[in-house]
């Protein structure tokens, strides 16, 4: 039987010693797992993944080295690490309606929006604490934009919905708040259903992106008079909300506009609060600087219209999903910045796109309206490491990670599921 | 050499012939008889021979005479000689001066013999073998025994050339000439060597200066000649009468035995036939059929058994491989009778029809057709589907701007929903059936109109930005209303702004659901096709008076905004089953049940009449180019038709395998679909070029299967989505399907 020599190394907790293996070439990585797990004589066996030149190993040795064309004596560098497990359901919290976005950044707390125009928080026991009528049309969008405010335990959460503006609402999780919720401003700009919100890491500018082309870009200071002339069809909702609690108008800091069709993602590069992402309808993924307001960079990926941007967490790599079931990746590293480097192929529309921000690995979790979630791992483009079903033939609209907590929300409402992907990630979060 | 000299050399030849005779020659004839008689006369022979020596030596003289003389006896042809005439300078053939003399006369001299033509056999018994002239004996000559006749024969050189002569019963030499003559014979020519069979032509009577110019008779002419002959007459008139009594029928067909049986076979013109075929060729033999073939042609014994198994017809081969050390260890083939027979079959049975083989790739046959990979965009796959629980989904329709749709069913709802998310983003339910939902296609205001039972509702969606909600107040419900005018139809601003609905038109109640609605590109005028139900027009012809002929009307074309409708045809002929705007010419198409018929509404007359050869038609649509038409039909067709050329298609399809039911071209893609009662959806590029020599390009992408029949009811609608490739499809499974693209 022929062999290969190899070297294993990790970067997790179960550290082999530096040693030559001489490994059949018909061996997969369950045997190899096998190895690793009888050569560290593990007590409960834990399933690994090989990485092989920085692409996760699928196929026999032999069939990946005939691939690669790596000759028989050349000494292979297999980095393993734990295997992620399938993720398990924890919880589900029903809705009456459509969840159109879901966010976990409240820690402990998971933060929906629904097609009913309500923003709800739930906490992990699957109550709902609160439940924010902020819309009067389908509310599109929802992100966590400061908080919390250690006076009063209360957050500011910003919602963009089909009735053409956003809104900041100020939530307070303590239990004897007078006002559990309170709506600060509305934002007024679009002429079209926004399609998402998002804020910066510092939680002082927030993006809006709508179907009329434009992005709005604005801060979160609340002012004390309406920016804008309050207009004769806003009377009613004035009313209703009454006298002077009534959230101000406010008008964008900067429009950003450079997209000829709908704009349906704009998001924050990392850790800045100046440069920014946004993709569109028109195939196209923008590069903005927000202080200047122009677009410093178009990519045209003919023919793809983009549902869903995403950073992965190391801010090199930008994923986007099109309706023509792939998601693209493109490298922000290079200072001109090309094509994709890669799609990953997907049997039903991608409807929304998250990168696990704990990791290290270079995963990204799709949602799909064949209500399938697929973690899919950028070294190995071929096929999804974990799928899982979360509901049967009901789209799902939006997904969000923490930690080991997937939130995922659509059709069906927002099902939590958990993935342990094992002591790396924790390691790595901690450090 | 010439003859006179060969003549010479024979006399001395004869001469050293006799000499060199010393053993006469034995006929083999007469040994025959010599031995037949032997046992009697052994000894009487003996004597005689001695007796036939003695008297042999006695006629040595007259046998020499003889000699010479049979010499020229034997010359049955005279001796030639060719000489130069004086007279006519011609070679001529000089014959030998014959003498007149008694010896001259072959006949009587020759023989020394004188016994007559009598059998020689009569003197076998007698030492003699006749009488000379003068009545003398001639003595038999003296014949050897087997053994000098043998040595005779090897002695001699000249023994192999000479004869038994019978009247002197001993052998004789033959002469050169003689000799000639039987090599002449032997080779089968003339025996005559001066015969010439090529000689010159003399020409008597013939050629120049030898023509006959005088009469070879100097008798005066007869006068038969001249006169007609009277006997001939009479055989004439004779015939004539017989003629005439129907005796002798002119002209009657050749018969078969009477007409000649024979054929110039050669001289015939080659047919138009094809030849008889040669029989079809056996297959050369292989190793496999050798005696002695190679080892690894014999089967093992598993494929022995194999093929012992099989039935007869079931062999690949009908014998098995065999090896003999020698050819002579084979035995006799068992099958031959059998193969034998059936070849025979074959060759017997087997239908003699020259195939006419033609060498043509059939993938040179199908046209030239550009891979559909190459013409992406085009919708793929369902991303996603709306239900409408329970019922069939008979409309739909796509926002301008490509982000909404709205679709209405047989049980009156309509929803309006994103085209990418499908959430149902309001309803509106209605009294019964929707007819028809269209868009209207101006981008400054935004609203849709339903057609349920006879009315016409123009609704808003929600959420518009309050620019464009205004504008659309101010398009649907304009502050100071226009006059209203003289026309049957009534325009209504509802007040129940809360269900959107801001205008309703209601037309005539005879007229029924509205079917159609098709707008103008302008967005100002729509026009709408009643189902005008049969039942309903004979109840309005029995029950009531014929109303005016403007509430019979089944087009109405509406003026939005000067609120008015108005019915461009007081007649026409057939069922209108569809109307269509020109995008770009004040035109308006027609369809009836077979016909489309293009009339032009500034000059109010009809421009022409295409015939798609449709039983009937379900659906037709304009490229939005203006010069290209589709026509589909419930008999499963779909005709291409292109304005410009003529009023036949230019392409008829035939893809589905059940009626068609709607078609759309894409807006600015060069797509169109179908869609049809088979629950499918046919996608097909479709580029027409700006040039009015290149044929528009039609290829069939996709076909898209998702919907399900129900009850004989497929995919209603198509709807393309505005600035995307998507398709939007209702069917009558109550689904309504977003189709996208993939790469």
């Amino acid at each position: 039987m022929a062999t290969h020599p190899v070297v294993f190394t990790t970067k997790t907790r179960y550290v082999l010693p530096s040693q030559k293996f001489m490994i059949p070439v018909e061996w997969r990585r369950y045997q190899l797992s096998q190895l690793i797990n009888k050569a560290l004589s593990l007590a409960d066996p834990i399933p690994f993944d090989f990485l092989v030149h920085g692409e996760i190993l699928r196929t026999s040795l032999a069939q990946w080295t005939a691939e690669k064309g790596v000759g028989e004596e050349e000494t292979l560098e297999i980095e393993y690490f734990e295997s992620v497990l399938p993720p398990q359901r924890l919880s589900s919290l029903p809705h009456e309606d459509w969840v159109s976005s879901v966010s976990c950044s409240i820690s402990q707390h998971f933060l929906t929006a629904s097609y009913d125009g309500h923003v709800r928080l739930f906490d992990h026991s699957q109550n709902c604490i609160r439940d924010v009528p902020a819309h009067l049309a389908p509310v599109t969008s929802v992100a966590l934009v400061s908080g919390p405010n250690t006076n009063d335990q209360s957050y500011i959460v910003a919602s963009a919905s089909h009735d053409l503006t956003a809104r900041l609402t100020k939530i307070s999780l303590a239990d004897d708040a007078a006002r559990p919720s309170q709506p600060l401003a509305t934002l007024h700009l679009h002429t079209s259903p926004l399609t998402s919100i998002t804020a910066d890491s510092t939680g002082s500018t927030l993006l809006t992106a709508s179907w009329d082309g434009n992005i709005g870009v604005w801060d979160t200071t609340i002012p004390t008079e309406d920016d804008l002339v309050p207009e004769s069809g806003d009377r009613k909702k004035r009313r209703k909300t009454g006298g002077n609690d009534r959230p101000k108008n406010k008008a964008p800091a900067t429009v950003l506009k450079s997209h000829t069709a709908r704009v349906s993602k704009a998001l924050f590069a990392l850790n800045s609060g100046r440069y920014a992402h946004s993709c569109g309808f028109d195939s196209t993924v923008r590069h903005w600087d927000v202080e200047v307001g122009v677009c410093t960079n178009t990519i045209t990926v003919p023919e793809r219209p983009m549902l869903d941007l995403s950073l992965t967490n190391d801010g090199n790599m930008l994923l986007a999903a099109s309706t023509d079931r792939t998601v693209s990746i493109f490298d922000l590293r290079g200072s001109e910045l090309s094509s994709t480097i890669g799609t990953l192929m997907h049997p039903a529309t991608p409807s929304c796109l998250v990168c696990p921000h704990t990791s290290t690995a270079p995963q990204v979790m799709v949602g799909s309206y064949d209500g399938v979630a697929r973690l899919w791992d950028l070294r190995s483009m071929r096929s999804a490491i974990a799928s899982f079903r979360v509901w049967d033939g009901m789209k799902i609209l939006d997904v969000d990670w923490a930690g080991d907590m997937l939130c995922v929300g659509g059709e069906g409402g927002v099902d939590i599921w958990r993935i342990s992907q094992g002591e790396r990630i924790s390691a790595t979060a901690q450090t | 050499m010439s003859d006179d000299e060969g003549g010479g050399d024979d006399d001395q030849d004869a001469d050293t012939d006799h000499e060199a005779e010393d053993f006469p020659g034995i006929d083999t004839g007469s040994d025959s008889e010599v031995g037949s008689e032997e046992s009697e006369e052994d000894e009487e022979d003996e004597v005689s021979e001695e007796e036939e020596e003695d008297e042999s030596e006695e006629d040595e003289d007259p046998s020499e005479e003889g000699d010479s003389g049979s010499d020229s006896a034997i010359h049955i042809f005279p001796r030639v000689k060719s000489t130069i005439s004086n007279i006519t300078g011609r070679p001529k053939r000089v014959y030998p001066e014959i003498e007149p003399d008694y010896e001259s006369d072959s006949s009587i001299e020759d023989d020394p013999n004188r016994i007559g033509n009598i059998p020689l056999h009569w003197y076998d018994d007698l030492p003699h073998i006749g009488y000379d002239i003068n009545g003398k004996r001639i003595l038999r000559p003296a014949k050897g025994d087997e053994l000098d006749k043998f040595l005779e024969t090897m002695e001699d050189p000249a023994s192999w050339t000479s004869a038994f002569d019978k009247n002197t019963q001993m052998n004789k030499p033959l002469t050169a000439e003689e000799l000639e003559i039987i090599h002449r014979l032997q080779l089968g020519e003339n025996p005559d060597a001066a015969y010439d069979p090529y000689e010159p032509t003399v020409e008597w009577f013939t050629g120049k200066g030898k023509e006959e110019i005088m009469p070879l008779s100097a008798a005066p002419e007869p006068k038969r000649r001249w006169l007609p002959s009277k006997w001939e007459k009479q055989k004439i008139m004779k015939i004539v009468r017989a003629i005439r009594q129907g005796r002798i029928v002119g002209s009657k067909p050749k018969t078969a035995q009477n007409t000649p049986q024979f054929y110039a076979i050669w001289n015939e013109p080659a047919s138009n036939q094809p030849p008889p075929l040669p029989a079809p060729k056996l297959p050369p033999p292989t190793h496999a059929e050798s005696y002695n073939p190679p080892e690894e042609y014999l089967p093992t014994e598993a494929e022995r058994k194999e093929w012992e198994n099989a039935e007869p017809e079931d062999r690949e081969r009908d014998f098995i491989p065999q090896k003999y050390a020698a050819l002579r260890l084979v035995p006799g083939y068992e099958q031959f009778i059998k193969d034998r027979f059936s070849r025979q079959l074959d060759l017997y049975l087997a239908p003699r029809v020259q195939r006419k083989k033609l060498n043509i790739d059939p993938n040179s046959l199908l046209p030239k057709l550009p891979s559909p990979s190459s013409l992406r965009p085009f919708p793929t796959y369902q991303s996603l589907k709306v239900i409408h629980p329970g019922s069939r989904v008979r409309c739909v329709s796509v926002s301008p701007d490509g982000a909404w749709v709205v679709s209405g069913d047989e049980t009156g709802v309509v929803y309006l929903w994103e085209v990418i998310v499908g959430r149902e983003v309001k309803r509106w339910v209605l009294d019964s059936k929707i007819g028809a939902i269209e868009w209207c296609p101006r981008t400054d205001v935004s609203y849709f109109v339903v057609s349920v039972e006879d009315k016409l509702l123009f609704i808003v969606p929600p959420n518009l930005p309050s620019a464009i909600l205004s504008s659309t107040q101010n398009a649907l419900t304009p502050a100071p209303l226009p006059p209203p005018t003289t026309s049957p139809i009534k325009w209504a601003s509802t007040s129940r702004v809360e269900d959107d609905i801001m205008l309703t038109i209601t037309l005539p109640a005879i007229s029924g659901l509205s079917k159609q609605i098709t707008w103008h590109r302008r967005g100002d005028y729509l026009a709408s096709v009643c189902a005008y139900l049969l039942l309903s027009l004979v109840l309005c012809l029995v029950y009531r008076p014929p109303s005016p002929a403007s509430n019979e009307s089944q087009v109405w074309i509406h003026q939005v905004s000067r609120r008015h409708s108005q019915a461009p045809f007081k007649k026409i002929k057939g069922t209108i089953q569809l109307v269509l705007f020109h995008p770009i010419k004040p035109h308006f198409f027609v369809a009836t049940q077979q016909y489309v018929r293009l009339y032009d509404l500034m000059q109010q007359k009809l421009i022409k009449t295409l015939m798609p050869g449709i039983k009937w038609i379900s659906s037709m649509d304009i490229h939005p180019s203006g010069d290209h038409v589709i026509v589909g039909g419930y008999d499963r067709k779909l005709c291409w038709f292109d304005l410009e050329l003529s009023e036949k298609p230019y392409k008829i399809l035939r893809y589905h395998s059940r009626a068609i039911r709607s078609l759309h071209f894409h807006p600015t893609y060069p797509l169109f679909a179908s869609s049809s009662d088979d629950g499918s959806i046919q996608v097909f590029h479709s580029r027409v070029y700006n040039d009015l020599t290149t044929d528009p390009l039609i290829v069939p992408l996709k076909i898209l299967r998702g919907h399900d029949v129900n009850d004989g009811l497929g995919v209603l609608q198509v709807k393309w989505a505005n600035k995307q490739p998507w398709l939007v499809s209702a069917g009558a499974d109550g689904k309504v399907v977003v189709w996208c693209s993939s790469s």
